[in-house]
């Protein structure tokens, strides 16, 4: 599913179907999911429509640009590194346009959205909650459904410490699509309660792409933040 | 000659022409703000949230016409040392003078600089409660639940208990469910538990609560807490009131209404007469 099309056209996987019809000098856009459907008139019948996967943070409703990966405690002595993979939901955005030009039409998701608080709620962070197993590689997805995060742990810190939680911040989130949905991450850990963490730009395997994203088309005067420092600890 | 007439001196040694030079300076300078913020306002209004573009155009509105004023000032050929000692003087006699305004006026600086509200935030000032539409700098505009315009002056605002329900990320809120003593009250914090855990913005962590709280007259009482995010716990609160009243319907779990069990004395030759008074449920504590 996820490519560009060129209006009109129609694409089905997984149950759910997308397409643009034209009728006239205008076109219709369409999505049946297996939960809802969604119908939109385009003013214009050319154009190009761009499927991927953005930041899953967008259903129901924009309520945070964070996102909070729970995964089984990975215990790490001082100054070890290692490479775990986490599975996150995926989110797919449909934009329309032409050129560089783009603008978001429709996100839907096969996934169950929750969302939790990391740290307090007068100066903590509302996130897009995730809870995962934790592999040693890659495991297999639907990219429909599910992405990977290729992280990066390093205990910089002088103390073991017991890592399950890596909070990101999105708008520096880039996604990569191809036979699977993966993003590169990176986390450095400096005490259980103090840890960096970074979204990389680079694919986690070659021939991937990158996604259009939903943080830059809405906010391009919004800086980038990058990295994230999470204070409010690193494990339960 | 009448050219003559702008050369007059009105104050000092200020003429008409420079005050009419003046006033045009500072008439171009508020016309170019307001140009620059309907640019402002057409160009950058995908990009920028609503109420960060609204302080934006009004910090670069004021720049312009300080900047304006300043040009303006060679007109009037005033030594600016004098006219520091003149203003100084005026500044404090127009204090005295407006005593509430300037007030308002301090009061509204520190509401601006201490933020403890800001555009489109849920409040509670003193007796009025609404949305902060606006913060200037004597008065503060309200839009109350109900959508009337209130005008606060910034000194009572200053002065006020501020209840902002949105200041924090994320807020608790909390419902008393009471079942009746046939009910299986494990079962139904189940149930409630389930849907909560369904709800997206029922935030994962602090997790929701749900215990019984009190044995009372009519009714098992559960107490649910839950923590939603402060932009939808209002829309959160709404639907899980329904959603939780509709699932224990939907298993039979009874709320029910208020009831008082009455019990006569037992007549030794006729029957016992007992009764429930109540518009509803059968069932009572035994």
């Amino acid at each position: 599913m996820f490519g560009i099309y060129k209006i009109p056209f129609q694409t089905d996987a997984a149950g759910i179907t997308v397409s643009v019809e034209v009728e006239g000098e205008t076109s219709t856009y369409r999505r049946v999911a297996p939960r809802e459907t969604l119908t939109k008139r385009l003013g214009y019948r050319e154009g190009r429509v761009i499927i991927n996967p953005v930041e899953p943070v967008n259903l129901p409703s924009e309520v945070t640009g964070m996102i909070e990966f729970h995964f089984t405690p990975v215990t790490l002595r001082p100054s070890s590194r290692i490479l775990i993979c986490l599975k996150f939901p995926v989110e797919i955005g449909v934009f329309v346009g032409a050129d560089e030009n783009y603008t978001l039409l429709d996100v839907f998701s096969l996934a169950r959205p929750k969302y939790s608080l990391y740290g307090t709620p007068e100066n903590g962070f509302i996130t897009r909650h995730v809870e995962c197993e934790v592999f040693e590689s890659a495991p297999p997805t639907d990219p429909l459904k599910e992405g990977v995060l290729f992280l990066a742990i390093r205990n910089s810190g002088r103390d073991w410490v017991e890592v399950s939680r890596a909070v990101f911040d999105v708008s520096a989130l880039r996604i990569f699509h191809g036979r699977t949905v993966a993003i590169s991450g990176e986390m450095e850990v400096f005490s259980r309660l103090v840890a960096e963490t970074r979204v990389l730009d680079l694919p986690p395997e070659e021939g991937m792409k990158q996604s259009l994203r939903v943080f830059p088309t809405k906010r391009l005067l919004i800086p980038e933040k990058q990295p994230f420092m999470m204070e409010y600890g690193v494990g339960e | 000659m009448a050219f003559e007439s702008l050369k007059i001196e009105i104050i000092g040694n200020v003429t008409l022409f420079d005050l009419i030079v003046f006033a045009i300076s500072v008439l171009a300078a508020a016309i170019i703000a307001k140009v620059v913020a309907i640019y402002l306002k057409k160009s950058l209004s995908d990009r920028i949230p609503p109420k960060e573009m609204d302080f934006l155009i009004r910090v670069i509105q004021a720049a312009i016409i300080i900047v304006g004023i300043y040009l303006a000032l060679p007109s009037f050929d005033i030594n600016l040392a004098d006219m520091l000692v003149v203003g100084g003087t005026m500044g404090l006699v127009i204090a005295f003078a407006s005593q509430r305004i300037v007030s308002n006026f301090g009061s509204g600086l520190f509401l601006i600089a201490e933020r403890p509200m800001k555009p489109g935030d849920s409040v509670n000032i003193g007796a009025v409660s609404g949305t902060v539409e606006e913060i200037r700098v004597l008065s503060t505009i309200i839009k109350t639940h109900e959508g009337v315009y209130v005008r606060v002056p910034n000194e009572k605002i200053f002065t006020s208990e501020i209840t902002n329900f949105v200041a924090n990320v994320a807020r608790r809120f909390e419902y008393t469910i009471g079942i009746s003593y046939q009910s299986d009250a494990a079962k139904a914090i189940r149930i409630i538990k389930s849907l909560l855990d369904d709800h997206p913005f029922v935030l994962r962590h602090p997790a929701p609560s749900v215990f019984v709280d009190t044995l009372s007259d009519s009714s098992v009482n559960l107490r649910v807490f839950i923590w939603a995010p402060s932009r939808v716990w209002w829309s959160v609160r709404t639907e899980m009131l329904w959603a939780i009243k509709k699932a224990l319907d939907a298993e039979g779990i009874e709320i029910p209404f208020p009831q008082r069990v009455i019990t006569f004395a037992r007549d030794k030759e006729g029957p016992s007469c007992s009764g429930t008074q109540g518009d509803g449920a059968a069932y009572g504590r035994p």
